[in-house]
């Protein structure tokens, strides 16, 4: 009898186990980030993405930010999204890879952290693509700048004629 | 005898009398004002547009400068064409002799004194066109410059109107001031 009840108890939990995980992730994502930066010090970069499991379901994700595990918010029925900032100085644009776990990659993630071992080493669920083109800062010379020399050019010029004109 | 006296000048001393005056004729004065006013008026463009001034508050101040400028401008035309214009007439009479002398040595019938007095009146004609016109050109040169350089540099950190009539008054000022040199 107790080794039914045994049996049972673990096929279910190992049922539920199963069923909560998620087969076949399919993963879609697209991106926003801030493009110009001639008002803003910082550029925001938003990444959001739809999960589809053929079968199951995915559990609280979390995001690997600069050494950081952060939770993913949830914006709508399997839909994610992890949004950050960074000094426009320090933005760097290209391709970003934003590696995302779920509650187990989690755990192994910080038990990595705790023991010092390489954090790169343990497996994401999937990761997204954020693409920062580079953010418009302004132009590299000001236009009064340029006024100023073209002016001041232009005036060495009369200067110049007139002292050949008077000597 | 006494009709030419009263008459005053024989036209060969009214043309050298007019090549050493100071006083320019309406066509070339209203040219120094034309020129003097639009030359004052563009900063106003950059002053509402740039330095966001308002420009219907602002109409008394503009006027009252661009008038201001407009005057010392027209001065400083007037003055550093006078200046030039004797420079310009000396380094110009050889070509205009030469070209003249040649163009009338055909004409066996004009006096000698008819001829001199034609190749007179075209060097005046010469310097005065390339005195005037090289004027407007040096004066709009010097002003724009200053005052670009003046109101984004020199006086960036002061109010919009007070930014306007510092840069434009005191440059219109300063170019009538060097006009006046001889050099």
């Amino acid at each position: 009898m107790y080794k039914s009840v045994f049996t049972v108890t673990i096929f279910a939990v190992f049922s539920v186990v199963h069923c909560s995980s998620c087969l076949n992730i399919d993963v879609t994502s697209k991106s926003f980030t801030t493009q110009d930066a001639t008002i803003v010090s910082n550029i925001g970069y938003i990444s959001e993405f739809t999960v589809g499991c053929s079968s199951g379901d995915v559990t609280s994700l979390y995001a690997e930010l600069e050494g950081n595990l952060v939770p993913v918010s949830v914006v709508g029925s399997s839909k994610y999204q992890v949004s950050w900032t960074e000094e426009a100085k320090t933005a760097r644009s290209g391709e970003k890879v934003i590696r995302i776990f779920d509650e187990d990659g989690y755990n192994s993630y910080r038990k990595a952290l705790r023991s010092g071992e390489d954090v790169s080493s343990v497996p994401a669920l999937f990761s997204v693509a954020v693409n920062h083109p580079g953010a418009y800062s302004g132009p590299w010379l000001k236009s009064e700048f340029v006024a100023t020399v073209v002016s001041l050019v232009i005036a060495y010029f009369a200067l110049a004629s007139r002292s050949k004109v008077v000597s | 005898m006494s009709k030419s006296q009263n008459k005053g000048f024989t036209k060969e001393e009214e043309l050298l009398l007019q090549d050493f005056s100071r006083n320019v004729s309406t066509k070339s004065s209203a040219l120094f004002y034309g020129n003097a006013l639009i030359v004052s008026a563009v900063p106003i463009w950059l002053f509402w547009r740039i330095h966001m001034i308002d420009v219907y508050s602002s109409l008394v101040l503009f006027a009252v400068v661009t008038a201001v400028s407009t005057y010392l401008l027209a001065m400083a035309y007037r003055n550093t064409k006078f200046t030039l214009k004797h420079k310009i007439a000396v380094k110009r009479e050889e070509a205009v002799t030469r070209d003249l002398t040649k163009k009338l040595a055909e004409d066996k019938k004009m006096s000698k004194k008819e001829k001199d007095e034609r190749i007179l009146w075209k060097k005046n004609e010469v310097a005065d066109f390339e005195a005037t016109t090289f004027s407007i050109f040096y004066n709009n040169a010097l002003f724009l410059a200053i005052v670009i350089l003046a109101s984004f540099y020199l006086l960036r950190s002061f109010t919009p109107a007070v930014n306007y009539t510092l840069s434009i008054g005191t440059t219109a000022g300063l170019l009538a001031l060097l006009s006046t040199g001889s050099q």
